[in-house]
């Protein structure tokens, strides 16, 4: 616990600790590192039959990584259903990734029992939760000065400069207020002026206009004396470069530490992974911008075209639960990544994954409802703000952020440039919505899980048909159907083998199949026949669908009909011959 | 029963071992020594050399083992930390050879004082110690895989079909089945190989070819599931491959791997990687010509993100003219580099070694020719396997970015080909000449021109002249009828390596590197026939040869480490400029023959910068007191200018430091002379 309230300027988004927790849980602040721990612990100690709380690894500075899964052991062990795995807060920064995900531990565990949809979605699934995925920084965020971009990064020593000194050039609070905000100087050689319509903006200077301002860039000094202020911070391992699928080293991508699963956590959470062979949907909460990716991550990946309709139908549904998000293939409407972890939750977890980008921040608005939404750039690097922007946020933030976003500028005097002034958007700015939007933004993106979640496949087995077709020959029919959109397997698993697909198996004391296959039409009894072992058929069963089997069957008896599945359990059903 | 490629049989021959270079203090090694005897050996090592040597658990293996490194260095235990030379054996577990070569430097490091002056040793003996254990084992036969259940079948069960011994002889095999779908023949003049049916030829196939086992459970197919996972030696990040049968689940999947990419990591101090293996860069420079690698001078942007940054997609641009783009669209204090740019493009990584380290792996490989000559080991034998996708051959080169050499130390020797007689001569030739030309020719020449040309025995040179002088042909006219001619078919001669093993196996090992076929009864197939090469009898020669291959190869090893990088200051100078102001210059070295880093490593940034300190009562008016070295060329100098002000009597400390290139110190007295 931390037992301070960590920025007197913008209390309001820290926790108020004078007040115990209780469940359900309050989404009208943050929770640093160690609240969102102390909340895993409590929902577990509140939910203790429905959530198992597991430490899964440690992190560079050695801080503890927790998951819940939250099961209902009733319906079954979590290995025999669907899995459905939510993270968030992987980059440091994007903290209220971590409270999207308590929230959907909140509302499904608070719900259980009590509302109908809610019950039959936990009874349905198994879920992983890992609401802080960067412990580190995380912690690290709330705890020292940041801009609203700092602190992404793993706590791995890297000489991002290449000088041969590590992690020499943090930023620094030089004004001691918990922010990394700008520095200008008044210079009438500078390239900006200040703004005629707001004197807290700056505009740049038309050719032969006379200058008022240099911008010097981020608050801080020159630590290392080499010339330039802050470029040797933290890391720079970015934990979502860090994956084992499509990993490129960090000349090519930059960020990607020095080898696949170089990060802790990143390692720790692929084994997690790999025991857990049912985990067939994967959310990873990020922010910011709105958006809802999905891979491939680099062009010269694919995606197996069968996939795409399934993605489509919950990335556009997503997109309807969350107003103002766009549904994206991540390297052609962002841009290309290496090594991230939906490409390898996709390509060897085998799972339909989606990063939600959270809090598009054109929702700080200060204007009438009809107006057109001013158009993105489509990428986050590049979206330059632009100052029409900027005002009407600063608005944003004067009548409806009480002043909390932004800090005016004031004078300082820095050891190097002398009288300067500092100012500008605070770390809980910008990527991050204002307490006051936060319930909507957690509960609207644990819709978008549950929705997804509503969709694993609920595989029925039906006979169709039994029939004497001989002396002790008999003809069964064998029909497994989907009313849900996701397959029993992905058609990208299926392709790449990773594992293998699910089973049809019919067997039984006194029978033996003589032949078995996939029934390609019912009316013409056209059957693919497998030339080897007929009694165990691989299969997968598509979403929206069904398949049929054939199997010529000859004894009598009990048959025993199974269907065994990585992801979407397991059937059985005995008929007598 | 017959025919045994085992140890027992390789101990006999022992008794025929040619001593070779002995090693002081180091018997020759007379045999090949399970993974187990090689890490206890490196115990040993260790234990008798506390001073200077100590032993490393990197990892367990799925099987159980443990994979062990050896340390070596001359003030271990003074913890002092000297530039170092990683050394792996057998990655891929199936070459014997390559873990005695370890073992054989390692004592001659231990031996030799002057291998430790200033230099310190990573040695893992077997870095694939599962797959190791294949050779030593009954049946015999080589797999590169740990072992690490794997469904290789993607069925219901897991490593269930594996090779069967059914001829009961230790060894796996093949089996040859007569089928008339089959694509084998045999090959003519040795009817104990088979090369493929050529149906261009109009050939057609007699044999089915399947490894020696049962079909255990009953999917139609043979031996496709065994035991084991990951092939180690592929199972690195260059070039890897995801989704193969071997390569693992990702790189660095496998614990072995994974445990020698962080320690690579943690230890910058690693100046040179050499690997004993299947390759030989030593021999062979790293193989270019890969599709894939992006210009870094004339790159394309996409259109829509050209449109994003304000470049045209129709021109190329430099990275350099990128970044200066780039830069100023991003947020203040954000600083745009070149992987920025080239992860932002999907430029992706550096596929073929770079021309500048070529020209270095080529000359070196003249000279390591040249000692081979030396040494009496030029004899032709067959190419050295080309580095893998995955390997940790290209893995060091291109991601770690250090000189990465490589060594096979043996492969079959090239049989000599009987050389065929050439006419010289070309239908179209013939064709267009004269009478008297044509009768000009000898007979010799012509006779084999005709045989060339397929044309029937009975006609011979003099017989065809005899016609051609009365007048019943002409030249041009024997050229149209022979194109008439039914070509002969040319007899294939299957797989080289193949002959160059049952030539190697008939005169060296009596005939036991080939086990010939013999019927068998199969339970399906009926009668088959099962014979074929021996495992390892291709990469493993007899035990007597090993200590003189050895002795002849592994010292290169300390040619290569003598041209490592190695810097140092040359010269200082200090010129009074007036006032207490002084202009500095320090000139450093590289007086090593390679350059710092290589191309490859400059490229990366993986290796870490030279670091020159000064240290003293200076103020520094240009120039600072820590300045990074990114680069020095082999044997090149290079100035560096501060100015600074002092008084006369300061000395200045100068230190230069690199974890991996070694440095220099000196002092300077502002006023002079110390």
């Amino acid at each position: 616990m931390t037992g301070m309230l960590l920025f007197p300027g913008i209390s309001l988004q820290a926790q108020d600790e004078t007040k115990p927790m209780t469940v359900p849980l309050r989404f009208d602040h943050y929770y640093t590192y160690e609240q969102v721990v102390e909340a895993l612990k409590l929902i577990h100690k509140t939910y203790p039959d429905l959530t198992q709380l597991n430490l899964i690894g440690k992190s560079e500075e050695n801080r503890e990584i927790w998951e819940i899964t939250i099961n209902n052991p009733k319906t079954g062990k979590p290995l025999e259903k669907p899995g459905v795995y939510v993270d968030g807060n992987i980059h440091g920064n994007e903290i209220q990734a971590g409270e999207v995900c308590l929230y959907f531990i909140d509302i499904m565990l608070s719900n259980y029992g009590k509302n109908e949809k809610i019950t039959r979605l936990l009874d349905k699934n198994a879920y992983y939760v890992i609401p802080v995925v960067n412990v580190d920084g995380r912690y690290h965020f709330f705890a020292d000065a940041n801009t609203m971009h700092s602190n992404r990064g793993l706590r791995r020593p890297k000489d991002d400069d290449h000088d041969g000194r590590i992690n020499e050039d943090f930023p620094d609070d030089l004004d001691g207020d918990g922010n990394i905000c700008q520095m200008r100087k008044k210079d009438p050689n500078g390239k900006y002026k200040t703004d005629p319509e707001d004197p807290r903006l700056m505009v740049r200077v038309k050719p032969g206009e006379k200058g008022e301002w240099t911008i010097l860039g981020q608050e801080g000094i020159d630590n290392d004396g080499d010339g330039r202020v802050n470029e040797d911070a933290e890391g720079y391992v970015d934990p979502n470069r860090n994956w084992g699928f499509n990993w490129a080293p960090p000349y090519v991508q930059r960020g990607a530490g020095d080898y696949p699963f170089s990060g802790h956590g990143m390692k720790a959470i692929a084994g997690f992974m790999v025991n857990h062979p049912n985990i067939l949907v994967v959310w990873a909460f990020h922010n910011n911008g709105g958006m809802i990716l999905r891979g491939p991550s680099t062009k010269n990946e694919r995606m197996n075209p069968a996939d795409i309709p399934v993605y489509d139908y919950l990335g556009k549904n997503g997109e309807k639960i969350l107003p103002g998000y766009k549904y994206m293939i991540s390297w052609k409407d962002l841009y290309p990544t290496y090594g991230d972890f939906t490409d390898f939750t996709d390509n060897i977890i085998g799972s339909y994954s989606f990063v939600g980008e959270l809090f598009p921040t054109k929702k700080e608005t200060y204007r009438e409802m009809k107006e057109e939404q001013p158009k993105r750039t489509g990428n986050f690097i590049l979206s330059g703000s632009g100052n029409e922007r900027d005002r009407e946020r600063l608005k944003f933030n004067d009548f409806l952020a009480m002043g909390m976003l932004y800090k005016p500028w004031k004078p300082f005097h820095h050891p190097v440039y002398g009288d300067i002034e500092i100012g500008g958007w605070v770390k809980m700015s910008t990527r991050l919505p204002h307490p006051f939007m936060l319930e909507d933004l957690v509960h609207r993106a644990a819709s978008a899980v549950m929705f997804t979640a509503g969709q694993t496949p609920e595989i029925k087995m039906q006979v169709l048909k039994k029939e004497k077709i001989g002396k002790n020959l008999y003809r069964l029919r064998v029909r497994l159907s989907n009313n849900k959109a996701i397959p029993s397997i992905s058609y990208q698993s299926v392709a790449n083998k990773v594992y293998p697909k699910d089973m049809l198996t019919v067997s039984g004391k006194n029978i033996r199949v003589v032949a078995g296959g996939k029934l390609t039409d019912i009316y013409t009894d056209r059957v693919n026949y497998k030339d080897y072992k007929p009694e165990v058929q691989f299969l997968q069963v598509p979403g929206f669908g069904k398949t049929d089997y054939q199997f010529l069957i000859k004894g009598k008896g009990k048959v025993q009909i199974k269907f065994t599945s990585r992801k979407a359990g397991t059937l059985i059903k005995t008929i007598d011959m | 029963m017959k025919y045994f490629f085992t140890l027992s049989r390789w101990g006999l021959l022992c008794l025929l071992v040619f001593p070779g270079m002995i090693v002081r203090g180091q018997p020759a090694i007379k045999k090949y020594l399970t993974p187990d005897e090689i890490n206890s050996r490196i115990l040993d090592m260790a234990r008798e050399n506390t001073e200077r040597a100590k032993v490393i658990t990197m990892a367990k293996t799925p099987g159980g083992r443990s994979l062990q490194m050896l340390e070596i260095g001359k003030d271990l235990k003074a913890g002092k930390k000297n530039p170092a030379v990683l050394v792996v054996a057998n990655p891929e577990g199936d070459v014997p050879l390559s873990d005695l070569a370890v073992l054989y430097l390692a004592g001659y490091i231990l031996d030799h004082q002057e291998t430790l002056k200033d230099l310190n040793w990573y040695i893992i003996a077997g870095l694939n110690p599962d797959a190791e254990m294949h050779f030593f084992q009954k049946p015999l036969y080589r797999d590169q895989r740990n072992g690490k259940p794997h469904n290789d079948d993607m069925d219901d069960q897991v490593d269930e079909d594996g090779f069967n011994d059914l001829n009961g002889d230790g060894i796996i095999t093949q089996m040859r089945v007569k089928d008339p779908a089959g694509v084998w023949l045999p090959v003519d003049g040795d009817q104990r190989l088979l090369r493929k049916a050529d149906p261009v030829k109009g050939e057609k196939g007699m044999y089915k070819l399947y490894t020696e086992g049962l079909d255990d459970d009953g999917d139609g197919l043979y031996n496709e599931d065994g035991p084991g996972g990951t092939d180690v030696g592929i199972n690195f990040p260059h070039l890897f491959r995801a989704h193969t049968a071997a390569g693992g689940l990702w790189p660095g999947s496998s614990g072995e791997a994974y445990a020698l990419m962080k320690f690579v990591s943690e230890h910058p101090e690693i100046a040179m990687t050499m690997v004993y293996g299947s390759t030989n860069f030593c021999l062979v420079p790293p193989k270019k010509g890969r599709k894939g690698s992006v210009d870094m001078n004339r790159i394309k942007v996409p259109k829509d993100m050209a449109k994003m940054i304000g470049a045209d997609p129709d021109k190329t641009y430099t990275m350099k003219e990128l970044i200066e783009l780039v830069q100023p669209m991003v947020p203040s204090g954000m600083e745009i580099t070149e992987s920025d740019i080239a992860g932002f493009l999907g430029l992706g990584a550096i596929v073929n070694p770079l021309d500048e380290d070529l020209k270095y792996y080529k000359e070196l490989s003249d000279r390591y020719k040249d000692y081979l000559k030396e040494k009496g080991m030029n004899k032709e034998r067959l190419d050295p396997a080309p580095a893998k996708d995955g390997s940790v051959e290209l893995w060091s080169y291109y991601h770690v970015g250090v000189p990465t050499f490589s060594m096979d130390f043996w492969t079959l020797p090239k049989p000599e080909k009987k050389k065929k007689k050439k006419s010289g001569l070309t239908a179209e030739q013939i064709g267009k000449m004269s009478k008297d030309d044509f009768l000009a020719l000898d007979n010799d020449t012509l006779t084999v021109f005709l045989k060339e040309a397929g044309a029937p025995a009975q006609f011979g040179a003099e017989q065809i002249k005899g016609m051609v002088r009365a007048g019943q042909l002409t030249p041009e006219k024997i050229v149209t009828m022979l194109k008439q001619m039914p070509r002969k078919k040319e007899t294939g001669q299957g797989d080289p390596k193949m002959q160059a093993l049952v030539v190697f196996s008939d005169k060296y090992l009596e005939g036991k590197g080939f086990v010939n076929w013999q019927p068998v009864k199969h339970p399906i197939f009926g009668d088959v026939e099962i014979g074929g090469a021996v495992p390892y009898a291709d990469n493993t020669p007899p035990p007597r040869m090993i200590d003189s291959l050895l002795s002849a190869q592994v010292p290169w090893i300390f040619t290569l480490t003598g041209k490592l990088a190695r810097l140092g200051i040359s010269d200082t100078r200090v010129t009074p400029k007036g006032g207490g102001v002084y202009e500095l210059n320090i000139w450093i070295e590289n007086k090593g023959y390679l350059p710092f880093p290589t191309a490859m490593g400059k490229k990366n940034r993986h290796v870490p910068p030279a670091v020159v300190q000064l240290k003293g009562q200076v103020d520094f008016l240009e120039g600072r007191d820590w300045t990074p070295v990114q680069s020095l060329g082999g044997k090149a100098v290079k100035k560096l200018s501060w100015l600074i002000r002092a008084d006369k009597s300061t000395i200045l400390d100068v230190t230069l430091e690199s974890p991996n290139a070694w440095g220099d110190r000196k002092q300077i007295k502002i006023g002079g002379v110390l």
